[in-house]
């Protein structure tokens, strides 16, 4: 019984670090806290849904693309134009993107929900131990270990991702030194898309559905990881995120019944208290841009 | 400058907007319904606005969770004047403590101001956490207590009926109401402004540090300004409810705020008249595309559902690109623009 509740808060936690990775990558280099995110993962899985009478890699393959393509484009439309200004104002922008990008698909292909028939393969369950775990859960855990792993070695590695990290640390300074900005964003946030996509594909094979609205939730979701976690910082982000996946699945599986429903309104309210109590996150070293 | 221009100065923007009421309440009069909803709509949006430029102008914090002191004056209002007989059928698995709320009946004036005092009293709950940020952090903080109200609403169901809708609210926002409310929140919001602590909030909205250096107990202001427009924005929300009489717990949640969003940053936040200016305008541009969605400038032909939204987004993106501080910038409206120049608060 533990081992079944620990098991389900590991998924969960390991989908909620993607989630938070993508915002929290954003967010360091540009000081911006992105809303459109959760409607780069909404195209991610329209996409799924636009090919799912092809075989299941088709899907996959298109989701990462729609979600790069679309993730560029609102860098270059709309965020290019805004690049020196506040945080405050790139997240009021965001939030005009995501209704723009929200608007644009419920006029064209997404008016309504649309279903999504899962893989037959994922709804399988195997028992170890005592212990189901399903097919899903699994392919979930292998694919954000992944990304997890292919990102910590591109940002480690590679020199686009000393550009990132230099960026993230001090914009201006990276720049004078050679680092090419536009390139620089642009690649963040073509990374932040292939993060969205793997995000709206697992949500599509969780959910079975997609609709306009889908993105709202996984938004809120990666928003509260990147707070707890320190925002400016991917591992502190990725830790965080993997925090509220365990703690919400914790509270899911303790809370009284009648209390479910509240969920949401506890793990806001422990939001607002990390901020006040460490502003640049629970498990990050560094001071945190303010304002 | 000699004592009578000071004087003008100080009086003259809160009486043009003022007339600027009069003259919107005026129109509604005198027009065909539709005009009179319209007006009535944009009077609201002007109480909330200005009651968040009264904390947002003056302290340079963006607020994202008005809405939910909205909700708080819109629900208030709902368990005081839907008529008892009603209520007891539509609450009847409210919860021993609350019993109270299915026999409370008052005059509409009464759950208008009873509705702005419950918004305050969860404006002073939240106001040690608002006194410590600012920035983005405050941005976050505020859009989680939105998350936060809304959950409460959504899944309480019992009390607030969630989802399904609150009914049997007698219909009691009149235009003089809406544009009575609309003046005396602008005269608080200008009062506060020129006040004291409004002018120190505004100083460490300019230079935090040289703020608190030179003394100004920021959080304090902070607070002041916080729970203060709560007040107003619970007056919007009662004001909603008596002129709506039905909405749900997904009224006040993203798309409402979105649209305030959109109305204080195209007037210019850090301006009351800016403010005031967008909440009427905004408005006026949402029911012009409402219209244009529906087809009364294409020769009926209907536009696909979510094109308003579409161009109000741009909208908002043109904005904060070409004019960040919206269109009156930190300018106040004045009869004698030359004078002013040089000076300009």
């Amino acid at each position: 019984m533990i081992l079944q509740i620990i098991v389900d808060m590991v998924g969960l936690g390991a989908t909620y670090a993607l989630l938070t990775i993508g915002i929290a990558l954003l967010f360091g280099i540009l000081g911006l806290m992105n809303f459109a995110y959760g409607e780069i993962i909404m195209i991610g899985a329209f996409a799924m849904y636009l090919f799912k009478d092809y075989p299941w890699f088709v899907g996959v393959l298109a989701a990462v693309v729609f979600a790069v393509v679309v993730s560029v484009l609102t860098e270059r439309l709309a965020f290019r134009p805004l690049r020196n200004a506040d945080p405050v104002t790139l997240m009021i922008a965001s939030f005009a993107v995501s209704l723009a990008l929200q608007s644009v698909m419920r006029m064209t292909v997404l008016p309504r929900t649309q279903g999504v028939p899962p893989q037959p393969f994922l709804t399988e369950s195997i028992t170890v131990f005592g212990i189901r775990v399903t097919v899903l859960q699994i392919v979930t855990l292998v694919l954000c270990g992944v990304l997890l792993g292919g990102l910590a070695l591109l940002m480690k590695k590679t020199p686009l991702g000393v550009q990132l990290r230099a960026s993230a640390e001090n914009f201006q300074v990276a720049k004078s030194l050679g680092v090419k900005g536009s390139f620089v964003i642009m690649s963040a946030f073509a990374i932040a898309g292939v993060m969205a996509a793997a995000s709206g594909v697992i949500l599509v094979a969780r959910q079975g559905a997609v609709s306009a609205e889908m993105g709202l939730t996984p938004l809120l979701i990666g928003i509260v990881g990147a707070v707890v976690g320190g925002m400016s910082n991917l591992k502190g982000a990725a830790l965080g995120g993997l925090l509220l996946g365990m703690g919400t699945g914790l509270l899911e599986a303790t809370l009284p019944t009648d209390l479910i429903a509240f969920r949401d309104a506890f793990l806001y309210s422990a939001v607002m208290v990390v901020l006040v109590i460490r502003p640049q996150g629970l498990l990050s070293g560094t001071k945190v841009r303010t304002s | 400058m000699t004592n009578s221009t000071r004087i003008r100065r100080l009086f003259e923007t809160p009486i043009l907007l003022v007339a600027l009421m009069g003259l919107v309440a005026l129109i509604a009069v005198f027009g065909d319904p539709t005009i009179t909803r319209v007006t009535v709509q944009a009077l609201i949006a002007v109480v909330f606005v200005a009651g968040l430029s009264l904390f947002s102008g003056n302290s340079g914090v963006m607020s994202f969770g008005h809405v939910g002191f909205m909700a708080i004056g819109a629900y208030t209002t709902a368990y005081l004047t839907i008529p008892v007989n009603l209520k007891s059928s539509m609450f009847s698995d409210l919860p021993e403590s609350l019993g109270f709320l299915a026999t409370i009946h008052a005059p509409f004036p009464i759950a208008v101001l009873v509705g702005g005092l419950a918004a305050a009293v969860l404006a002073l709950v939240t106001a040690p956490i608002m006194a410590r940020l600012g920035g983005l952090q405050a941005g976050i903080a505020t859009l989680a207590l939105l998350v936060i109200v809304f959950t409460v609403l959504n899944s309480w169901t019992d009390v607030t009926r969630g989802s399904s809708s609150m009914i049997g609210l007698p219909k009691s926002t009149t235009i003089w109401w809406a544009a009575g409310i609309a003046a005396l929140v602008i005269v608080i919001a200008w009062a506060y402004k020129k006040s004291r602590s409004g002018l120190q909030l505004q100083a460490s909205r300019e230079d935090y540090l040289a703020a608190t250096a030179s003394g100004i107990a920021v959080g304090r202001h902070r607070v002041f300004a916080w729970v203060l427009s709560s007040i107003p924005v619970g007056f919007a929300g009662a004001l909603y409810a008596g002129f709506f009489t039905t909405f749900n717990s997904q009224t006040f949640f993203l798309s409402l705020t979105f649209s305030f969003i959109v109305m204080i940053v195209l007037g210019g936040y850090l301006s009351l008249s800016g403010a005031v200016i967008g909440a009427l305008g905004v408005s006026v541009l949402q029911e012009i595309l409402r219209r244009f969605q529906d087809g009364a400038f294409t020769g009926g032909i209907s536009l696909p559902a979510g094109i308003a939204d579409l161009i109000l987004a741009a909208v908002l993106l043109f904005v904060l690109v070409k004019a960040p501080l919206g269109l009156m910038g930190t300018r106040e409206l004045r009869l004698f623009r030359k004078r002013s120049i040089g000076s300009a608060s």
